[in-house]
């Protein structure tokens, strides 16, 4: 029997010493001693690398039977670089912009990720999403250990900005010291009287995603339930996992908003600690496109009895379905009725503002090469723009990524597995018009002369709900017909074969 | 006058303009052709420098992770996950030879990378680089340092027209194209370490994120040993150029604190004159007399306003000499870590800080020279605002900039003072 560390004992495991102390001791002969009963008769084998991969399968997971990857995520060394669960949490989280967020470790942590990421938000003081907060530890706390100092970090930050609330995130230098992150959060909270949040998501842990969810959880552990709101209506909505990126969710709660649906809360997008603190008084939670939120979903249900549906708002089609189906959750026939008039009045506003974009790109063919939920959300847009979806990447899509890609795909059309050594060919043999990819796959559009868009999460434009489709057009139009792409792919004169150069000096003559 | 360095007593980091060993690591792995970057850490330490320089340079960054999770950490010393990594990126990347870092995990638990890469049979250098020691500067030139006692061999000869040219971590990739060429044009041949000319100068390139596709050639690096001259610039190298002269003892080292304005400049030429017996060409006389006219004309503005300068030491101290040239007043200099350099500076006064440090004085200066970080502040207050440093998120061609020598010490000028008359201008038509 495979041995599993789920991820739900992972997050209670407080600390990474706690991880070893309850599951191995060192003996006198420095041996580990193996203390859980099914590691048992493993002894001998437990430095072995077959044990490790053990270990590092989380076999709870749902997707585990299907693909044999966890949510957890175990990236293999050596590959591509992804994410770590410390970014994760921390992008999570770090939207809530009357919080402070301290991130208790070394430089790289908050040093490389604050401030890249342009999230909106309406909050009126400083906002604190937009600045970074570190103890940066030194050698000394590495050696004598680092809680002294985060608490002064934590009375320090505290006196002089007046926070809402403090996020302390742990990073893997602070989880393997053991620095007891809990004990100083706690006290802090006694003193200030403010929720002061401990995030155990040390980046060794797992991936984005898994962090992600281990950040939202320790919000809702902590935050929600612990006040009541002003006044409540019985179309109060959460939106979780909305992060508020260039900010795309003002592009589709006015809407919600005009309906009739009121935003309670959001995790954590233009968030607030004290709407947060409110959550637990909301009718319905709504996922947005984040399969990693739907745990503190399951969580809140089972606390609270929230149900929740999951909902993407990119592309026409998807956000009136979106839209629909939350109204759905109401059992309202009013707030239906009131929801299709609206639906009906902005699917006209698009189609009218979509004209002149029809005309251009009908007909045209994309390969698309993006990740996750996004490489179907986007794949549902262009189609509504007109354009025909001739491939998609699915290397880091899960499952139910993939079953919703069959579903709305043309039956030729490519997933591809390897995208990297794939989308040349299949640009070539489907005559493709446009690449939209991340960074790195620009020159496989140069290499064939046609127009990339990127499509990276950091510099993905406004492409949520209706007026997103109009920007995504918008923006593809602006690339079809731009010459950079042709010029660029071009050949150099020294690359030219000579009687074409010949031909040149005849025509100058 | 000797401006005392003051360390501020914070346990926090507020608006942190400090940056990570592993960082400066990654980028000198860069300035070496058919180098790949293997950060040795959890996932996260090489994902999010990779996306810092990405957008920084608008490039492809070369660096991979031995993605250390919550078991390895434990159970492996290193052995077992870097030799796996490379296994798994060789079907996708050839590299020359690895730059293999730690990170302040690796580091604390004791990971060996002597041993580690002793038992592994491919080309890789390696540097101890915990986050929570040092910062860039450091960082860069620990690997730059590693290069030369792991890979350049000790010279049977040494040549008096060899220059090695030890470049600090915030030169901008054509600054140090600029001193390669004003040494060529001494009759030097001329080699930088780590050399960022060619691999992150803003080139459109085949390939870039799997192995680096400019830098010095590894086999330059071997040969190295053979240079009669050693230009290392800022505090930051000297320790490069001391690992350099241990295995070549007999040759020349020169240490430049900076290459900015006209002084600055005037030694370099000095030293070169000197070495050579040759005067500078026709157009390097020509650009001083530039760069005295962008003096002349720059210092009705500049010399009225107050800086404060923001960045990495051997950076700002040299730019706070090139703005104090026109006349302007240093109020004050905030940097990301400890130097040498900056007891000497020009400035009134001296910090190890943050950005917080900045705001906190930002009524004594006119003008902030920062990262893009301060751009909020600066806006915040009023203040004019000149970007320089890493990072610069939200404008392009930052590695295309030359500050530098008498041609960018002119441009520079230019654009502080043009950016003081924009907004007195701005203020009052609006």
């Amino acid at each position: 029997m495979p041995i599993a560390p789920t991820s739900k004992n992972v997050r209670r495991q407080k600390t990474f010493c706690e991880f070893i102390t309850t599951n191995y001791m060192i003996e006198d002969n420095g041996y580990l001693k193996v203390l859980r009963s099914d590691l048992l008769g493993k002894e001998d084998s437990i430095m072995n690398k077959g044990t490790i991969e053990e270990l590092r399968n989380d076999t709870s997971c749902k997707h585990y039977n299907v693909s044999k990857k966890n949510c957890k995520g175990n990236e293999p060394p050596g590959l591509a670089t992804f994410g770590c669960a410390f970014e994760g949490a921390y992008f999570a989280l770090a939207p809530v912009s009357d919080a402070i967020h301290l991130v208790h470790g070394p430089m790289t942590c908050v040093g490389s990720t604050w401030e890249f990421r342009h999230v909106g938000t309406t909050y009126e003081g400083l906002d604190k999403t937009q600045m970074g907060f570190t103890t940066d530890i030194g050698e000394m706390d590495v050696i004598h250990g680092g809680e002294k100092k985060l608490a002064k970090a934590i009375d320090y930050a505290v006196d002089k900005y007046h926070p809402k609330g403090v996020f302390v995130y742990e990073t893997c230098m602070t989880a393997l010291i053991g620095d007891d992150i809990d004990a100083v959060c706690a006290a802090a909270e006694k003193h200030w009287n403010i929720p002061i949040i401990p995030v155990h998501a040390p980046g060794f842990i797992g991936t984005k995603n898994f962090g992600e969810r281990l950040g939202l959880e320790a919000a809702v552990d902590h935050l929600v339930g612990t006040q009541e709101p002003e006044y409540t209506t019985p179309y109060d909505i959460n939106l979780i996992g909305e992060h508020n990126i260039n900010g795309e969710m003002w592009l589709y709660t006015p809407i919600l908003e005009e309906i009739g649906i009121r935003i309670l809360s959001t995790f954590s997008g233009d968030g607030r600690i004290d709407k947060m603190r409110q959550a637990h008084r909301a009718r319905l939670n709504v996922v947005v496109c984040a399969k990693s939120s739907e745990a503190i979903c399951k969580l809140m249900e089972a606390k609270w009895g929230i149900p929740f549906i999951s909902a993407s708002f990119y592309g026409m089609r998807e956000a009136s379905d979106a839209i629909r189906r939350i109204c759905a959750q109401f059992n309202d026939p009013q707030l239906a009725a009131r929801a299709e008039e609206i639906i009906a009045r902005e699917e006209a506003r698009v189609a009218k503002a979509l004209e002149p974009y029809k005309i251009l790109l009908a007909g045209r063919k994309a390969v698309l090469n993006t990740g996750g939920n996004k490489s179907w959300a986007f794949a549902v847009a262009l189609q509504d723009i007109g354009i025909e979806v001739v491939g998609v990447s699915i290397r880091k899509s899960n499952e139910d990524d993939k079953a919703k890609l069959r579903s709305i795909l043309k039956a030729d059309a490519v997933l591809m597995e390897k995208p990297v050594l794939e989308q040349i060919p299949l640009i070539t043999q489907t005559n493709a018009d446009l690449l939209l990819a991340g960074g790195r796959s620009l020159y496989s559009a140069l290499k064939k002369g046609i127009p990339f868009i990127e499509v990276s999460q950091e510099k993905t434009g406004n492409y949520c709900g209706y007026t997103g489709l109009i920007n995504l057009a918008r923006d593809i139009a602006g690339s079809i017909n731009n010459p950079v792409f042709k010029l660029v792919g071009g050949e150099a004169p020294w690359e030219k074969k000579v009687s074409d150069l010949e031909q040149c000096l005849i025509k100058g003559a | 006058m000797k401006p005392n360095v003051i360390m501020k007593n914070k346990s926090i980091q507020v608006y942190p303009i400090k940056l990570s060993q592993p960082m400066g690591a990654t980028l000198a792995v860069l300035g070496v052709k058919g180098s790949l970057a293997l950060a040795h850490g959890a996932v996260g330490c090489s994902s999010l420098t990779k996306i810092f320089f990405t957008r920084h340079f608008c490039d492809p960054i070369a660096i991979r992770t031995t993605a250390v999770n919550e078991v390895t950490a434990i159970f492996d010393g290193g052995d077992g996950i870097v030799k796996e990594a490379i296994q798994n990126f060789l079907p996708r990347a050839k590299p020359e030879i690895i730059g293999l870092f730690s990170t302040g995990m690796t580091s604390a638990k004791g990971d060996d990378l002597k041993r580690i890469v002793s038992a592994i049979d491919y080309p890789i250098v390696y540097a101890d680089t915990p986050d929570f020691v040092g910062g860039l500067e450091s960082g860069w030139a620990k690997m730059a340092a590693a290069f030369i006692e792991q890979v350049m061999e000790s010279p049977k000869s040494i040549r008096s027209d060899k220059v090695l040219l030890l470049p600090h971590v915030s030169l901008h990739p054509l600054e140090v194209e600029g001193v390669k060429d004003l040494l060529t044009g001494f009759g030097f041949e001329v080699y930088a370490l780590p050399d960022l000319s060619e691999s992150l100068d803003g080139h459109l390139g085949v390939n870039q994120a799997s192995v680096c596709q400019g830098g010095i050639a590894m086999n330059d690096i071997r040969q190295l040993g053979s240079a009669g001259i050693v230009i290392s610039i800022g505090a930051s190298m000297l320790p490069v150029a001391e690992e350099f002269l241990k295995k070549s003892p007999h040759s020349v080292h020169i240490n430049l604190p900076g290459i900015m304005g006209l002084q600055a400049t005037d030694t370099l030429i000095e030293h070169l004159m000197r070495l050579t017996g040759k005067e500078p060409d026709h157009r390097v006389k020509h650009w001083r007399k530039r760069h005295q006219d962008a003096l002349i004309d720059s210092h009705f503005s500049i010399g009225r306003k107050r800086f404060i300068l923001a960045g990495e030491p051997d950076r700002i101290v040299d730019m706070a000499n090139c703005i104090a040239e026109a006349g302007g007043t240093i109020s004050a200099l905030v940097a990301s870590t400890p130097s040498k350099l900056l007891e000497r500076s020009v400035a009134q006064r001296t910090f190890v800080g943050d950005l917080e440090d900045v705001e906190g004085m930002i009524d004594d200066c006119d003008v902030l020279i920062s990262n893009y970080h301060g751009e909020r502040i600066a806006h915040r207050h009023g203040k004019v605002q000149v970007l320089r440093g890493f990072p610069i998120l939200e404008q392009i061609g930052v590695q295309l900039k030359v500050d530098t020598l008498y041609n960018g010490g002119t441009h520079f000028l230019v654009e502080v003072a043009n950016a003081i008359i924009t907004d007195h201008a701005h203020r009052q038509y609006h």
